[in-house]
């Protein structure tokens, strides 16, 4: 059960305050497939990051099954987002220099699980999303951007969290490809009740979501 | 994949930067090292040369040195007179005397012989008559006259007065020195290689220490017997002081020497003992106040030590401060490629976060990658200090050492005559500070290691301080913004 109450985000850039988050509230069951929509610039990346704890939201509460996260100290925020969180950025962001393999196993490593489990389920999580066994030992900088993408996509869900933050995780892949990542990102919800909330513009995958949101000034809004 | 070896493996994502660390590091704590063991190697020698001859003054007649000028012999008040001045801890007199053999010597001279222990540069044609001789021995001297000995013998004012007498009718006298306590007149142990050393100082003692030369030539051994004007002495122990003219000689008891040559009360030089060496100048000073400058000469044979040890000095604060600051540099370096370390990974730092890393984890990590270049430098870095040690610290010694005019003696040491003695001491004078300190032996002494670790654990301290403290300002949102 997420539940966000009265989020406001604003930034100062220098003389004028922007508010790309201006009193966002809405709450999902757990288990649930969520879409944020909006467009370039509207504030999304800004609404998940306050979600899953990157950032901290200027005034309102954030409450993942009863506990208020905007109130948390940072060492529990740490925990929380290793344990509670799978994020996948927008901007992929893996480490350059580790294997794709590597890059799935840190997450797991930040929990405390021994090596060979670890290389053994981030070798699993790698193929569900496709990438094949000659592509695990490759660094991440020599992948390219869709391969980059699922295993960030891959890491997100190394810790087996119980809400999941993509933002735009279909973005750079092609149609096969992002029908298999939207399968995967469904079945996870659904049988393992994991709460995913997506970002995206991609209409195809907005159409396999139980539920959709538009993000505009400031405002959530359910279509 | 644990974060050991992510942090080896970050040390070098910048091949060429790291190496380039790498290498400033290592001649940053190369030059550190180097200065330290040539600190500790510097020191060392300045303690060296402290405990030497450092701390000793010679007091002498005023005008005379040895059997050379004239003035009045010193006397056991003056000696009292010299003990009590401030920083003296011990004041030693002896009286010196030339005895001649019984069989040769026809005249004797009024020359009181004296001076210090150890032979000098003669001084030919200087001061009065050659050979004064103030009493008689049985001993034959092991020393040949030579044409030093022919030319100090001679009665002109000159060294090339025509010498009536003939060649084989005079033979070199030997010196006898008094002395109060089983030491030289120098001050320093005598180095007895038989027997023992007197421990009978009274009027009447027979006791006598004798030089190996002269033993040998005489045959005497342990237990063998002598004359000495008109006591016998029996030889107590025989010593080796290293040179021809010192083994020519014998120590008698003081006192006992004061009596057989009639000359009770006198003394004919003083060796004084000064707590420090850093004290000699001033003790100098106040010594000759207290005994009069004109009745004694104070000479203190470390004109030159003080130079060299001041010069030491100086190269001991120089290479103090290379080393605190190469140190520095060191320390700089680490903190400076960590800080950009750390800035151009904001990103990176900023996933980590994200993705659930502590501030402890991540601090960890960029801790080990700061300790890789740290102790690959050092490694290298005692590499190049092992090599650079030793002519860093030659030419820094070399290199704030007044060269002085070096002056050899007349080759064959000591002159024939007891009263080249007195001229032992200044004949450092010419000398310069440079061949005093010679060079420098460089060894790691545990000091050294002590400190070079100290010093590099410094350093390894800011490669995991600055590291530490800057990721855990780094937030997790900043993984959403680019550089
Ligand atoms: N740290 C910041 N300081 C100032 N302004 C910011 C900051 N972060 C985001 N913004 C602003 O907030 C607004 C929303 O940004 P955000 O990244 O959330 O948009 P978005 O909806 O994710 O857009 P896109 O679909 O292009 O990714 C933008 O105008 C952006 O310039
Ligand atoms: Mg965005």
């Amino acid at each position: 059960m997420l539940t966000v109450k009265d989020v406001v985000k604003s930034f100062n850039t220098g003389d004028n305050t922007i508010k790309p988050v201006n009193g966002v509230s809405f709450s999902v069951e757990q288990g649930t497939f969520a879409a944020i929509l909006g467009k370039s610039g509207s504030g999304k990346s800004t609404l998940l990051s306050l979600l899953g704890a990157l950032d901290k939201a200027t005034s309102g509460d954030v409450v993942v099954d009863d506990v208020n996260i905007s109130r948390l100290p940072d060492r529990k925020l740490t925990a929380y987002r290793r344990d509670d969180i799978g994020f996948v950025f927008q901007a992929y962001n893996l480490i350059p220099n580790l294997s794709a393999q590597e890059n799935v196993m840190l997450p797991m490593e930040f929990a405390g699980v021994p090596h060979a489990t670890r290389s053994a389920r981030a070798a699993e999580l790698l193929n569900q999303v496709g990438l094949t066994e000659e592509m695990h030992a490759r660094k991440a900088n020599r992948l390219s951007g869709g391969m980059q993408q699922r295993v960030a996509i891959a890491r997100a869900l190394a810790n087996s969290p119980k809400l999941i933050l993509a933002d735009e995780p279909t973005g750079n892949l092609d149609e096969e490809t992002g029908e298999l990542i939207i399968e995967l990102l469904r079945r996870l919800a659904h049988e393992k009740k994991t709460t995913i909330l997506v970002v995206t513009h991609d209409r195809a995958l907005a159409a396999q979501t139980d539920r959709r949101f538009r993000l505009a000034r400031g405002r959530l809004t359910e279509d | 994949m644990g974060v050991v070896s992510r942090s080896v493996g970050n040390a070098f994502r910048n091949k060429v930067r790291s190496g380039a660390v790498v290498v400033i590091l290592a001649v940053a704590i190369g030059l550190a090292l180097a200065m330290l063991v040539a600190n500790q190697a510097v020191g060392a020698k300045v303690d060296s040369l402290k405990s030497s001859v450092g701390n000793t003054i010679t007091v002498n007649p005023a005008g005379s040195r040895g059997g050379l000028g004239g003035g009045n012999p010193l006397t056991a008040q003056q000696l009292e007179q010299a003990q009590a001045v401030a920083h003296v801890t011990s004041a030693t007199g002896v009286l010196t005397v030339r005895l001649g053999n019984t069989d040769t010597t026809g005249s004797s001279a009024a020359g009181t012989g004296t001076g210090g222990a150890e032979g000098g540069a003669a001084q030919p044609g200087r001061g009065g008559p050659g050979f004064g001789t103030s009493g008689t021995t049985s001993l034959v001297s092991a020393v040949a006259p030579g044409s030093i000995g022919q030319r100090n013998n001679s009665n002109g004012s000159t060294g090339t007065a025509p010498n009536a007498s003939a060649p084989p009718s005079f033979s070199i006298p030997i010196q006898a020195t008094g002395v109060a306590t089983s030491a030289t007149a120098a001050g320093s142990a005598i180095n007895i290689t038989g027997g023992a050393g007197l421990n009978d100082f009274a009027a009447a003692s027979t006791q006598a220490l004798v030089g190996s030369t002269l033993a040998e030539k005489n045959s005497l051994k342990v237990g063998s017997t002598f004359t000495v004007q008109d006591r016998t002495m029996t030889v107590k122990g025989l010593f080796d002081a290293g040179d021809a003219f010192e083994n020519n000689g014998i120590y008698l008891p003081l006192a006992a020497t004061q009596s057989l040559m009639d000359q009770a009360g006198q003394l004919s030089s003083f060796s004084v003992q000064v707590d420090s060496i850093d004290n000699v100048t001033t003790t100098q000073t106040a010594l000759t106040t207290a005994l009069g400058a004109d009745k004694v000469d104070v000479t203190a044979g470390s004109t030159n030590l003080e130079s060299a040890i001041s010069s030491l000095g100086t190269v001991q604060n120089i290479s103090l401060i290379a080393f605190i600051a190469s140190l520095g540099t060191a320390g700089l370096i680490v903190l400076l490629i960590m800080i950009m370390v750390v800035r151009e990974r904001r990103r990176e730092i900023g996933v980590l976060k994200a993705i659930g890393a502590s501030n402890r984890t991540i601090g960890v990590q960029f801790v080990l990658e700061a300790m890789v270049l740290v102790v690959l430098g050092t490694v290298v870095g005692a590499v190049v200090a092992t090599f650079a040690s030793s002519p860093i610290a030659n030419a820094l010694v070399s290199g704030n050492t007044s060269s002085g005019t070096t002056a050899a003696g007349p080759a064959g040491g000591p002159g024939g005559l007891g009263g080249g003695g007195g001229f032992s001491r200044t004949r450092g004078a010419f000398a310069g500070a440079e061949q005093l300190i010679g060079t420098i032996s460089t060894s790691i002494g545990w000091q050294t290691l002590v400190l070079g670790g100290i010093g590099v654990l410094a350093i390894a301290a800011i490669g995991a301080l600055i590291p530490a403290l800057l990721t855990a300002k780094v937030r997790p949102i900043e993984v959403l913004r680019g550089e």
